[in-house]
């Protein structure tokens, strides 16, 4: 009961944030349920119900990463002196945010069965006239539904728990000024991922290139090829997200070069110092951005939808979902500078100061991701329309 | 309205303040003359942190008056007691309040670059103070990286650095141990009395008060059992306060 006044208690906004978890999961439930539709529907040709299911993987990543960032940023969540005094600390905190997130999932996958039962017409499929999503006419299982339905709350909650794992210390305002954030980024070194991430991008748009020359059609038009550049798509994803950080904190760092006025050294060493919080959505957007790029340009033109209207809720739940943590990370960061900007207004800085030290920083992400996003669609697509 | 008298540099007049019901502070009067330390000293929820941000222009009283330098502080736009502070005023927070991100160099030069002074000079200054405060071989570090004592001393330098003409310490050696906090209020009393810098200590310890040269002292957001040196005894001041 605590737990859930402390829950309830809190701003509004963050009442919205968990809303949009609880909606991204229904949006997810929904498409794992059409899937599973399709399969039941056709079950003669798995050949096809298969993609349908992996196309869901991309959702349900994005859906976790943002219940994620939701529970990170959460502010119930985070130790507080006063909880740790009376025994509810970081290890509480933690299971009670993982609990909430299990719940908010479930509560997602629920209402999407019912909304899923409910264009059916019931478990039995009576609707006439449905879309073969829908699978009329056939019973559909619950068991094999109920599975799928519990992926997302399962996968989102141990990423929680794993996320939320390393100890952490109650951040007052002292403790935050005197650099003791929660975050392990006040000895200023960069994060570790910029090589990686920067080889599995070569890596990823290598093997798209590879597959291409050997006359593979994108997916899913060539069945044969279309694996491997599915793989290059994915590799070049994940090391943009992987790189997100190292390049955030590349920008930082070259914001602040040279001999700096206030607003530079500011926005820049604010920029390094947010490095982490920032640059893992901003990759992960960055890569979003790019493969919306890439299949604006390939099928864009011919206008074909391949997995019917599953391609148009799962790309939407992506787009949303990797805009929310990424808005999110950004809120998240400047909570976590309150006490910077607290300081600074005593030495007597202007607020028009720190309003061009936030500028500036989202003006040199912008510089140095928008051409990077354009770069990675643009050599993604080349092989293929060549 | 009274003119205030010409030798104080700072001086407030009845200064009302209740932000949430409950009186902070409740008519406290006071003149602070160049060049002088005085102590502001009472127990913890006495009013001084509220007097000092009143006094340094970063909350504005209910009622009452504040003059600096002969110019009323309390009437002016939120922007020009944000540069008032940024060129005259000093101030040094319990805990520090250094900014995280930027190492200790930049951190004590960091008045100087919000007033426009150019990166090279102002981080050649820094290294001197720094210097001057003993902290000089942590330049580089960021101030994770400090003892509770070292980053006091920046706080310090960052507060003197622009050689302000008052300088508010709000409990310098709060978190400091007594050695380290003797020595920390040495070099500022120092430092402050060789380039003639005002400062006013928050203090609730009687042994940190011993150092300025005068102490008012501050209960329930009143002004209490001070030194007669009486200098501003007309009528019409609050009945609460007692002159100076």
């Amino acid at each position: 009961m605590f737990a859930l006044r402390l829950i309830l208690g809190t701003h509004p906004l963050v009442l919205l944030r968990r809303l949009l978890v609880v909606v991204a999961a229904t949006g997810v439930g929904l498409l794992l349920l059409c899937a599973l539709g399709y399969a039941v529907a056709h079950p003669g040709r798995p050949s096809a119900s298969l993609p349908r299911l992996l196309w869901c993987a991309l959702p349900l990543a994005a859906a976790a990463h943002f219940a994620v960032a939701v529970a990170r940023a959460d502010p119930v969540t985070r130790p507080r002196a006063g909880l740790s005094a009376v025994g509810l600390g970081s290890g509480r905190l933690s299971g009670l945010a993982t609990a909430w997130t299990a719940f908010c999932c479930t509560v997602g996958s629920a209402l999407a069965l019912l909304v899923y039962l409910q264009l059916r017409g019931g478990p039995a499929g009576r609707a006439a006239g449905a879309s073969e999503l829908l699978a009329p006419g056939r019973q559909l299982p619950l068991p094999a539904a109920l599975t799928l339905l519990a992926l997302l709350p399962a996968v989102a909650s141990v990423a929680v728990a794993v996320s939320l794992r390393s100890p952490r210390r109650p951040a007052g305002r002292s403790g935050a000024r005197a650099g003791g954030t929660e975050e392990a980024a006040d000895d200023g070194t960069p994060p570790a991922g910029l090589p990686w991430g920067v080889a599995l991008l070569g890596a990823g748009l290598a093997a798209g290139a590879y597959t291409a020359r050997t006359g593979a059609a994108p997916p899913p038009a060539g069945p044969a090829g279309s694996l491997g550049v599915l793989a290059g798509w994915l590799l070049s994803a994940a090391g943009l997200a992987v790189a997100g950080p190292g390049l955030a904190h590349l920008c930082g760092r070259l914001l602040q070069a040279g001999s700096p006025g206030p607003a530079r050294l500011l926005a820049g060493r604010g920029l390094m110092e947010q490095a982490r919080r920032v640059g893992r959505p901003l990759g992960v957007a960055c890569a979003v951005a790019a493969a919306t790029l890439a299949a604006a340009t390939l099928y864009g033109s011919s206008g074909a939808v391949s997995l019917g209207p599953m391609t148009g809720l799962g790309a939407g739940l992506v787009v949303a979902c990797t805009a929310a943590t990424l808005l999110t990370a950004a809120l998240e960061t400047r909570r976590a500078r309150l006490d910077t900007r607290d300081a600074l207004l005593e030495l007597g800085a202007t607020a028009a100061l720190l309003r061009t030290a936030v500028a500036l920083r989202a003006l040199v992400l912008l510089a140095v991701f928008a051409p990077l996003t354009w770069a990675v669609a643009a050599l993604t697509v080349l092989p293929l329309t060549r | 309205m009274v003119a205030p008298p010409d030798n104080d540099v700072l001086w407030a007049r009845s200064l009302h303040y209740s932000p949430h019901g409950s009186p902070a502070l409740d008519g406290v009067s006071l003149g602070v003359r160049e060049g002088e330390i005085l102590a502001v000293q009472g127990p913890r929820g006495c009013g001084k942190t509220t007097l000092l941000r009143c006094l340094s222009g970063q909350l504005v009283p209910e009622r009452g008056e504040i003059w600096f330098a002969g110019a009323e502080v309390h009437t002016l736009s939120a922007r020009r007691r944000e540069q008032l502070r940024r060129d005259r005023f000093g101030w040094i927070d319990p805990a520090g309040a250094l900014v995280p991100e930027l190492t200790v160099w930049e951190n004590a030069a960091l008045p100087l670059l919000l007033r426009g002074t150019p990166h090279r000079a102002a981080l050649a200054a820094a290294t001197d103070w720094l210097e001057r405060l003993d902290v000089g071989p942590c330049a580089r570090q960021r101030p994770g990286a400090l003892s509770p004592a070292q980053r006091q001393r920046v706080a310090a330098a960052r507060a003197l650095i622009s050689v302000p003409t008052v300088v508010f310490a709000d409990e310098p050696t709060a978190t400091l141990h007594r050695a380290e906090g003797a020595q920390m209020l040495r070099t500022l009393t120092t430092a402050a009395r060789s380039h003639r810098i005002t400062v006013i200590l928050a203090t609730h310890q009687p042994e940190v008060a011993a150092v300025a040269d005068r102490t008012i002292e501050l209960l329930d957001g009143r002004r209490v059992g001070s030194g007669q040196l009486g200098d501003e005894t007309e009528e019409g001041r609050d009945a609460c306060s007692l002159s100076v």
